[in-house]
């Protein structure tokens, strides 16, 4: 059945976008935790974008 | 018959002890109100939706999510897939947030002031604390009743354990703010999508795919896979969820704040794209966890409560390691919600509702102390409202009537503020009146017995929800073309 479908194929790209981008956002995310804390650290320099 | 046991206990209390290290550590890289407010607009893209995903995900979601999968079938998802579509378009295309951050400002109400002057900006900063604390006051106790049926604990510790939890967040996110919130967020969203994805599978392998589809088929019929055909949705429904949807991405404070904190215009806007297909996750795999309930219990063991259906199949199903692993995330998940939604609240508060009292004149450190005061403030109120005060009635209607109180009005002021230059504050001051006024005079109506009955059969809360988008609307341009044309206003903060 086309629903039937719909919804298995919406459950199945979930679960694995979601594998995916959770490895990937856990070691990107990881990096923009030290870049952030780095910068934060500079004296301030900076100017509102 | 729960299978909560010392190795879920360690896997929890691990994780707790390493969110709270996390959090407090951060603490001494705040030095100014926008380091504790917005990161120092130092947030990146993978921090960005990692925080936004962890804080759009609370143990309420998941409640009411799996609600809607155990009553209405897969057509339960319907608001998931409505709100990835406007996550990307708003995302994609600018809409509104585009200006909303090249102006340089911390919250909605401070755009607002530009164009519709500091009336309209407290005034709008007074809704939106409203709605979303009203919102918020049932996440604890939800939280405690999904923890509660899981792990099989006597539910006289409920308001303790809750307690214990909220003063845990409460600490780090007052000393740190949102560097505490993006760090912790940044923890919970592994932990959270790790548990989501393991129960996910779980489900999946042991009640399987046939069941799960044969028992929405049996039940509910062609209305479980398609909203349109569903006899309490139909395309109102899906018109009025798809409204929701639209002003939530626009003005949902919690997820204006990542686009805020984002360190340019172009990563906040790819956050919103590159988070978009969350937001059918977010739905989508709980409605499953609640179809897998319809599919495996009886109705004596779902009991009277739809709400509780889906963590009294999880006690049952999960073993010893994974139990632990999903009470983890769940606490991930909750605390997550909790330190975001607490913050931004305090951030309008700070930001609009005092601003006639502090005109930006306050030192960094006493503004600091202010906005910690404020979070501290929320929290108490949080403990008090949430878990002392019982909530009667349906969840998921107390959540979108609180919720519409402000976003139909702000979401309408935010669109003109931004496209429309003959839009004024009489308009505005219009939208934020009607947008008010409708959904709780739709409330009164069906509490009276004289009404009721139109209320809910005639009217219906969808028709409802739609009418208070459109009046606002309307509020908006019949007030605005009241008043003479206003000068050319340019939207950036001076």
């Amino acid at each position: 059945m086309p629903q039937n479908l719909f919804w298995w194929t919406l459950t199945m790209a979930s679960v694995v976008w979601y594998s995916t981008i959770t490895v990937y956002v856990a070691v990107r995310g990881a990096m923009d935790i030290k870049t952030m804390l780095r910068r934060l650290s500079m004296p301030a320099e900076k100017t509102d974008t | 018959m729960t299978h909560f046991s010392w190795v879920d206990g360690s896997i929890v209390g691990l994780y707790i002890v390493a969110t709270m290290i996390a959090g407090i550590a951060v603490r001494r890289y705040v030095g100014r109100v926008e380091h504790f407010l917005i990161a120092g607009r130092e947030m990146n893209l993978y921090l960005g939706i990692a925080s936004l995903a962890a804080t759009e995900f609370g143990i309420v979601t998941c409640m009411y999510t799996a609600q809607s999968g155990y009553v209405n079938g897969f057509a339960g998802a319907t608001p998931g897939v409505l709100a990835a579509l406007a996550m990307f378009f708003v995302g994609y295309t600018g809409f509104c947030v585009k200006p909303l951050r090249d102006a340089g400002v911390m919250t909605i109400p401070e755009l607002f002031e530009i164009r519709f002057g500091p009336g309209i900006r407290w005034l709008s900063g007074v809704v939106i604390v409203l709605g979303g604390l009203l919102n918020m006051g049932v996440f604890l106790r939800t939280g405690g009743d999904f923890l509660v049926a899981v792990c099989g604990f006597d539910p006289k510790y409920l308001e303790i354990t809750m307690t214990a939890l909220l003063v845990s967040v409460a600490i780090y996110t007052i000393l740190g703010g949102m560097l505490s919130v993006l760090v912790t967020d940044f923890l919970q969203f592994v932990v959270m999508s790790a548990g989501l994805l393991a129960v996910t599978v779980l489900i999946l392998v042991t009640v399987g795919w046939d069941r799960l589809t044969a028992t929405v088929q049996q039940r509910y019929g062609l209305g479980g896979f398609n909203p349109f055909v569903h006899p309490k949705m139909g395309w109102e429904y899906v018109v009025a969820n798809a409204m929701l949807s639209l002003a939530m991405v626009l003005t949902w404070q919690t997820t204006i704040q990542r686009l805020l904190a984002a360190k340019d215009t172009r990563t906040g806007r790819q956050v919103y794209t590159r988070t978009s297909f969350f937001f059918l996750c977010r739905w989508l795999i709980p409605v499953v966890w609640g179809i897998a309930a319809l599919a495996v219990l009886t109705p004596e063991q779902a009991g009277a409560n739809t709400l509780l259906a889906m963590p009294r199949l999880l006690s049952q199903i999960l073993p010893m390691g994974l139990m632990g692993v999903l009470v983890a995330a769940m606490l991930a998940a909750d605390m997550s919600t909790d330190s975001s939604y607490m913050l931004t609240w305090s951030s309008v508060i700070y930001n609009d509702i005092l601003a006639p009292f502090h005109k930006r004149q306050w030192s960094e450190k006493r503004g600091l102390v202010v906005s910690r005061a404020i979070v501290a403030v929320i929290g108490v109120f949080l403990l008090f409202y949430g878990l002392w005060y019982p909530l009667r009635g349906n969840l998921w209607d107390y959540l979108t009537v609180t919720a519409n109180i402000y976003l139909s009005s702000m979401s309408v002021l935010l669109i003109a503020c931004c496209y429309w230059k003959r839009s004024n504050n009489y308009g505005a001051a219009g939208a934020i009146i009607f947008g008010a006024i409708v959904p709780i005079v739709f409330l009164i109506m069906e509490q009276m017995p004289s009404t009721r009955h139109f209320a809910r059969e005639v009217i219906g809360p969808h028709f409802s929800n739609i009418a208070t988008y459109l009046i606002a609307g309307m509020a908006m341009v019949v007030g605005s073309l009241l008043k003479p044309e206003p000068k050319d206003i340019h939207l950036r903060k001076t």
